[in-house]
């Protein structure tokens, strides 16, 4: 269906508190990473797609003006796209859209956040209504936390197994980090460190819930045939999908969730992936906690419902395991929000091109990326693979 | 000068905004004031929705009848807050609940309170997913959703 | 290529409603889809265009918007200027992923603050805020150059003012409803001189959606399909004085969606144009550089009368931005009404000659930092 559409560089920040540069001069740097990853100059580049989070995050409204130049949009024609906390997913999909509809052969996505200079939670806050559910809500932690209770009661997960899982994730992926040259959190975490770290919102810990992260990250898309000839190793795009559900948190069922689960299904049933436990070779979920990482691997497919903790607790996830999840450390060690879902698509791309440096899962050939935004109400999913 | 140096800009943005409610919120407000929860129930899939909508958004079909619904539910969920942010309205420790008030199809977010809140422990021992709770309202009716002052454990 | 139609449209009146954002946004859509025939489970893909928290109060305003639009458990996506949102939904179709897609754009704006203190958060905090700029300051400045170089007087920029807001009588759609005359311009405030206030839009509010169709699909759908032909968007620099304000980028923008769409003469083959003029003088400096007239002339165009409903090239015949600016909506609005005007069902503001070839432009930032250029046809 359509036409085919590779990935062809990739470029990231180094992520973490970078109070050494303004704004506009991270974006660039995450740009100018990019285009020489993928050989090119700005001259090569046809359209020029960015999303990060709203303007009450930002301190500036509508970034696309701010970014003209760090973007290399001057001259060129520009798209500002923006689901939340999937942005970074949503600008991979224009990305290809833009491709795909012929109207554009090389497409520059660039995601970018500056966490450390706004306020997240209070972001988060003011994504609720004004009407109903602001009054109780406790940002981005409170929901999920809420969620996270919902989904071990409804499958009877003792708390404590819950608990051992979620610990086991938080240290995977914190040594994942070390593997991560960009990584915000690069420091070895145990166990026991994770159960004892202060309580954020109970059972939600310090040590379960991703930092606030500064970073930016660009992809080059082109068509077929660019990428043919200009790149050695396109990471070709396989499948995609976005699902959003009703606004009102609670009024749909976040234990199953039903915006994951379909859009996830939307993105196999275009890839042919009928199994993805089995078929795909690496993950790179948008894990800000532990606990929601375990309700992706059930939407996802990647095991029956209420069963991710014991494919945690067998190590099915880890490295080197069944199905190697977030091998980059994941969101859960670095958050740039904006910019967080296109890195996913960006590992996932470094993943099946055979170029994420220690980092690397053998062999990799079919991945999955994806990004959770909103409150709990979006998600996205993009399937990446090393032959067209 | 080495990166240390480099300034940083303070800075507040305060906007002001007047949200218009529309009918059917308006109307939802005006039943708090009397003491009842209300809903709305589509015709077509049948479900229940607290806060009530004026069409349901996924038959997206107008809603027209509306529903009584009971004071007390079980909670679906719930988060022990105790992390402070900027602008948050009530005071830490506080929970947020997600109740499924009986006869409606939809959690409804709202605070449980009425226990000593200082002692996590003893909280837990209170608040439990799938207890019941009911509404405890306010004296005096502002209009808007602290009218229902919190949600207490059914003993 | 695949070919893509605009096969329905519906607005909202440009004045304030009293209704939630999501049911002002949910009677459009269930307009639109009754129109079409279509349920919400018969379209492919849904696109909003709406812009966050300064022009809603909430942040992520696609989170919101979902229930109104339609979109619970549809592919969708949410750009945060309309004529984008329209142009992504093109795109949409364009790859053949798609057969149908609803483009809608939303705002309150009489909900929100007014434009100057929106437009202001689009200056950085370090240099532009500070020293009070936004998008009317950098207008009144645009204008004074404007003025100056091409001998093109207050009056004639006063006029298209008269004539928009004239234009505006004849749209049911139209927020600010006022007959005006040039004494009346002339001697409205001096907001920001050499601007005055009826020489600037207003704040409105505005819903409308466009629903977009592959060839096929919209030769079922529709006897008059609109179809897209050309599209062109083009940033300028940040900074207002790194370029120079009477040669942004609206020729660059213009000359990609004339080439798509093979449009050698815009003069001769555009019918009729709505171009997105939050200052009145801005409208005539976008002609010019749409190539409907010559650099810096276009004082002599309005004067001409060409731009009238009934001239050679209808300019704004839906009275434009100065008559109903629902800010990130106005693009689409431009957008839908020229579709309008090549389907013949503009009612009372239709032009009086045949229209074929349709033009839609949308800018914003400081100065028309950002254009958007979209040639409709019959």
């Amino acid at each position: 269906m359509g036409k085919a559409v590779a990935i062809i560089g990739t470029g990231q920040t180094k992520h973490g508190r970078r109070s050494d540069v303004c704004y506009p001069d991270l974006v660039k740097e995450a740009v100018s990473a990019a285009l020489m990853d993928a050989g090119i100059t700005l001259k090569d580049i046809d359209g020029v797609v960015l999303g990060t989070m709203p303007s009450m995050m930002e301190g500036v409204s509508s970034t696309h003006f701010y970014f003209a130049e760090a973007m290399g949009a001057v001259g060129k024609p520009v798209m500002k796209v923006e689901t939340c906390g999937s942005t970074g997913q949503s600008i991979g999909h224009c990305g290809f859209f833009w491709v795909a509809s012929g109207m554009a052969d090389i497409v520059l996505v660039v995601g970018s956040e500056k966490m450390s200079e706004g306020d997240g939670q209070a972001t988060m806050t003011t994504v609720f209504d004004p009407f109903f559910q602001r009054t109780f809500a406790a940002g981005a932690p409170g929901v999920f936390t809420m969620q996270s209770m919902e989904w071990m009661y409804r499958f009877k997960i003792p708390e404590e197994k819950g608990r051992e899982a979620a610990a086991m994730i938080s240290v995977s992926n914190h040594d994942n980090a070390m593997d991560n040259p960009y990584a915000h959190i690069r420091t070895r975490v145990t166990m026991d460190d994770v159960k004892n770290a202060r309580v954020i919102t109970y059972p939600v810990r310090l040590l379960d819930v991703c930092p606030a992260s500064d970073g930016a990250c660009a992809v080059v898309f082109a068509s077929e045939r660019t990428a043919k000839k200009i790149c050695k190793k396109p990471a070709w795009i396989k499948g995609l999908g976005f699902r959003g559900e009703e606004f009102f948190y609670g009024e749909s069922d976040k234990a199953i969730w039903m915006s994951a689960t379909e859009a996830a299904k939307e993105a196999y049933q275009q890839a042919g992936i009928r199994n993805p436990m089995k078929q795909l070779d690496v993950a790179e979920l948008y894990n800000p906690f532990t606990y929601q990482e375990m309700i992706f691997y059930e939407c996802f497919g990647f095991c029956p419902r209420g069963e991710a903790p014991d494919y945690v607790l067998k190590g099915a996830f880890k490295k080197g395991g069944q199905l190697p999840c977030c091998p980059s450390g994941g969101t859960l060690c670095t958050n740039p929000i904006g910019a967080t879902g296109l890195i996913r698509l960006a590992e996932a791309a470094l993943q099946v091109t055979g170029k994420a440096g220690a980092r690397q899962v053998e062999g990799a050939k079919l991945a999955l990326s994806h990004a959770m935004g909103g409150v709990d109400q979006f998600n996205a999913v993009t399937i990446l693979g090393s032959k067209l | 000068m080495s990166k240390e140096e480099y300034r940083i800009v303070k800075g507040q943005v305060m906007v002001p905004y007047e949200l218009a409610l529309g009918r059917t919120w308006s109307e939802f407000y005006d039943y708090l004031k009397e003491e009842k929860i209300m809903g709305k129930k589509c015709g077509k899939c049948s479900r229940v929705l607290v806060p009530p909508r004026s069409f349901c958004p996924r038959c997206f079909e107008d809603m027209d009848e509306w529903v009584e619904v009971s004071q007390e539910g079980v909670v679906e969920t719930w988060v022990y807050v105790n992390m402070p942010f900027f602008a948050q309205e009530i005071k830490i420790p506080f929970i947020s609940a997600q109740i499924r008030l009986d006869g409606s199809d939809t959690g409804f977010i709202h605070q449980v309170a009425g226990i000593d809140l200082s002692d996590f422990d003893s909280v837990r021992e209170t608040v439990k997913l799938g207890g019941r709770v009911k509404a405890v309202w306010s004296k005096e009716k502002k209009g808007n959703i602290l009218d229902i002052a919190y949600f207490e454990p059914v003993k | 290529m695949r070919r893509v139609a605009i096969t329905h449209v519906a607005q909202s009146s440009g004045a304030e409603s009293r209704e939630s954002l999501m049911d002002f946004t949910y009677q459009i859509n269930r307009e639109i889809l009754d129109k079409a025939g279509l349920k919400r489970e018969d379209v492919g893909c849904i696109i909003a265009g709406s812009a966050d928290i300064f022009h809603s109060g909430l942040s992520c305003a696609n989170a919101f918007d979902w229930d109104g639009i339609g979109a619970f458990l549809k592919e969708g996506s949410r750009a945060e200027e309309s004529a984008m949102s329209f142009i992504y939904g093109c795109m949409r179709i364009l790859s053949g992923h798609y057969d149908t897609v609803l483009v809608t754009a939303l705002v309150k704006g009489s909900e929100n603050p007014d434009n100057d203190p929106i437009t202001s958060f689009y200056g950085d905090p370090f240099y532009l805020r500070p020293v009070g700029i936004n998008e009317s300051v950098v207008a009144a400045m645009q204008m004074r150059q404007y003025m100056e170089r091409y001998k093109v007087t207050e009056e004639q920029c006063a006029k298209v003012a008269v004539k928009n807001l004239a234009n505006a009588l004849f749209n049911p759609y139209a927020d600010r409803k006022r007959r005006v005359s040039l004494k009346d311009v002339m001697s409205s405030e001096r907001v920001y001189d050499p601007l005055k206030a009826l020489e600037c839009a207003p704040k409105s509010d505005g819903v409308v959606s466009v629903l977009l169709a592959s060839e096929s699909r919209a030769k079922k759908l529709t006897k008059k399909p609109v179809w897209f032909a050309g599209y062109g968007c083009s940033m300028d620099h940040f900074n207002p004085g790194d370029r120079d304000l009477l040669n942004g980028q609206l020729k660059t923008a213009a000359a990609a969606a004339y080439k798509m769409a093979g449009v050698r003469d815009p003069k001769k083959k555009i019918d009729v144009a709505e171009v997105c003029e939050p200052y009145a003088f801005q409208e005539l400096l976008w002609c010019e550089q749409l190539g409907f007239c010559g650099e810096g002339g276009g004082g002599k165009l309005i004067d001409s009368g060409a731009t009238q409903m009934d001239g050679a090239l209808p300019v704004n015949p839906s009275g434009g931005v100065l008559a109903t600016n629902p800010y990130p909506a106005r693009g689409l609005y431009r957008i839908a009404e020229a579709a309008l005007q090549i389907k013949g069902e503009a009612g009372e503001h239709q032009v009086g000659k045949k229209v074929k070839t349709a033009l839609a432009h949308s800018t914003h930032g400081f100065g028309g930092q950002c254009h958007s250029v979209v040639i409709l046809s019959a």
